[in-house]
């Protein structure tokens, strides 16, 4: 049976439904994360660069790399799919709760009674 | 790049890589019937994993963004941000909606949902685009790459270096080899990431993981050369960079050919876990290609090269040229040129025959041949195959720039207007027909403008930067859409309800 919340006219901004609410709230949270750690790191570095001295970039290190190049070539990928996972991991249990609810409809009303 | 000899062990090693992708092709066909021949079969979520980058990696990834690291330095970063960013667009708001949609290519996505012709026969030719554009980049690649090879000039290279492309696609296409995409990938990574290996031992670094261990080359370039790395921002704008970046998720997310990886796949749990592995197995590309920039840049001083920023077809072979300067065997030289070339056809092979099945199955029916039979269908998509190879062919006669640079392009044009199409299809019900073919026809006038009329209007380029014009312009067009959509009727009841009910409430398979 359909969430009676649930309408035609949608956006992702305006989702209807239980499965839509909850599916678009954690993708504004994902893409939070995503746009806040591409924006961040690379207003760091420029701000790095502008106020400091020119070789500080260089001196500045983390795992053996200089920290522009440790934070935008090696740090932002793995943040990346680290975002993947997490992404993934909720829309499976998101699921398997959706088909736990589904499940227990489907036996519940043999008593013709719903609790 | 002609040095007038030919590469013998090289080539060796590139016409045994492909036999050996021949021959297992072969075995792969036998266990699994595939449509189009270069499909290739998917076994479990790391299968998928493995088949998204060996379908993704091409020239660019493989020789373009080592190139464009070590002519631009930190700017070359917004390709591998961009690059592996965009997959987190794809996964978290279109691969499970696309996969719910049940279509199979971008044009019957879009004339379905929007419930236009008009739109799917625009989307089509865009697709065409795309797929004519990104293969002039891959085009370049192998052309470099046989002109090295076979010791020959650019433009002879080109012709032989097309050539080979439509007689791989045809040899593949009668034998009916599939890619066996998982042995690609492991081929591929292994001829990007061993020769890496083997110089920074060379040299004394951290060898283990040479990703972390070429930070002491960077050191040894600012004190032994006084080279810095320090100035990301010099040469090029936050603005600039970001807009590179940005353009290069959105086209990400937008590409055609990529997008048609979440429309076969078995289950949609598959595709999101597919997606996740598939980047991780991007992200070893990317994080390795930059080693090879500061590697290159560091042979090149201590053998008192002269840096020159102008010479675009050496940057792009720099991957090459990194490990020839290091010393390496010429067996691991050629292993690299065998990667390269597998990884440019590959994809070649995939986007010409994503543009021909555009045009014989959207085009060709509706608007040239209605009465056209399934085999009229069959011989017309063979026939621009050769049409838009030989088209490729011709653009690429003419250096219009990097290898990465041509393939961002192509990602501008993507991001521009399949991408804008796709989110507002997937993410709002109001979108209709309109606002599509009004946004779509927006995207590709941003995308053109600042390279035909950028002499006229010096601001358009500024705004919108040539290879990265989907920053504001993707935004531009979705506004547009929306505009365009609420001046005209909403789209039908039945798309609507189809949306809701399958696309956004449909329960997990």
């Amino acid at each position: 049976m359909q969430d009676p919340s649930c309408d035609k006219n949608f956006s992702f901004f305006r989702p209807r439904g239980a499965t839509m609410r909850g599916e678009t709230r954690v993708i504004k949270l994902i893409l939070i994360s995503w746009l806040t750690a591409i924006a961040g790191t690379q207003l760091y570095i420029y701000l790095l660069e502008r106020n400091y001295s020119e070789l500080l970039l260089n001196e500045l290190t983390i795992f053996n790399l200089p920290v522009h190049f440790w934070l935008t070539g090696q740090f932002l990928p793995l943040w990346f799919i680290i975002l993947c996972i997490i992404f993934n991991f909720w829309m499976d249990r998101h699921s398997a709760r959706k088909l736990e609810g589904t499940l227990r409809f489907r036996i519940r009303p043999s008593d013709g009674e719903e609790r | 790049m002609a040095t007038g000899t030919v590469q013998l062990l090289p080539l060796a090693i590139v016409a045994g890589l492909f036999a050996l992708f021949i021959i297992s092709g072969l075995r792969t066909s036998k266990n699994q019937a595939t449509e189009y021949g270069f499909s290739g079969g998917y076994s479990g979520r790391i299968g998928i994993g493995a088949s998204i980058p060996s379908n993704w990696m091409s020239a660019a990834s493989f020789m373009g963004l080592a190139g464009m690291f070590y002519l631009k330095g930190y700017y070359a970063m917004a390709f591998v941000v961009g690059w592996t960013g965009g997959y987190v667009l794809l996964l978290v708001l279109m691969a499970t909606q696309i996969r719910r949609f049940g279509k199979f290519t971008a044009p019957d996505f879009v004339g379905f949902r929007y419930e236009s012709e008009t739109a799917r026969t625009l989307a089509a030719l865009i697709s065409i685009g795309i797929a004519i554009i990104y293969s002039v980049a891959q085009f370049r690649g192998i052309a470099l790459l046989v002109s090295w090879l076979f010791g020959i000039d650019y433009i002879p290279a080109v012709l032989v270096g097309a050539s080979l492309v439509v007689s791989f696609v045809v040899v593949s296409g009668t034998l009916g080899v599939a890619r066996n995409q998982k042995l690609q990938y492991f081929v591929l990574i292994t001829a990007f990431i061993l020769p890496l290996m083997l110089l920074t031992r060379k040299l004394g670094y951290f060898w283990i993981l040479p990703q972390f261990g070429y930070g002491t080359a960077i050191s040894d370039l600012q004190q032994q050369f006084g080279f810095s790395w320090s100035d990301p921002f010099l040469g090029t704008s936050l603005f600039q960079w970001l807009a590179l970046c940005f353009t290069l998720m959105f086209g990400t997310a937008g590409l055609p050919h990529v997008l048609s990886r979440f429309y076969m796949v078995p289950g949609i749990r598959d595709a999101r876990w597919g997606v996740g592995w598939g980047l991780f197995f991007i992200a070893l590309i990317y994080w390795s290609a930059p080693v090879y920039g500061v590697l290159a840049r560091l042979f090149e001083a201590r053998a008192g090269l002269q840096f020159n920023a102008g010479m675009a077809d050496a940057a792009d072979m720099v991957v090459l040229s990194a490990a020839g300067l290091g010393g390496l065997p010429l067996w691991v030289i050629g292993l690299l040129a065998a990667g390269g070339i597998s990884a440019a056809f590959s994809t070649t092979a995939g986007l010409l025959m994503t543009g021909s099945a555009s045009f014989s199955y959207d085009i060709y029916p509706r608007l040239i041949r209605p009465d056209a039979s399934e085999a009229d269908k069959v011989f017309a998509a063979k026939g621009f195959f050769l049409v838009l190879a030989a088209i490729v062919m011709v653009l690429t006669l003419k250096p219009w720039g990097m290898i990465a640079e041509i393939a961002a392009f192509a990602f501008a044009l993507a991001g521009n207007t399949i991408f804008p199409a796709f989110l507002m299809g997937i993410w709002w019900s109001r979108a209709n027909a309109a606002g599509a073919i009004s946004g779509m026809l927006l995207g590709v006038a941003i995308t053109f403008a600042p390279v035909l009329a950028g002499d006229v209007l010096p601001w358009l380029p500024k705004l919108f930067p040539v290879t990265s014009s989907a920053f504001i312009g993707a935004p531009l067009v979705m506004l547009v859409m929306i505009a365009v959509s609420l001046m005209t009727a909403p789209p039908s009841q039945s798309i609507r309800r189809f949306l809701s009910a399958e696309v956004h409430d449909c329960p997990e398979e």
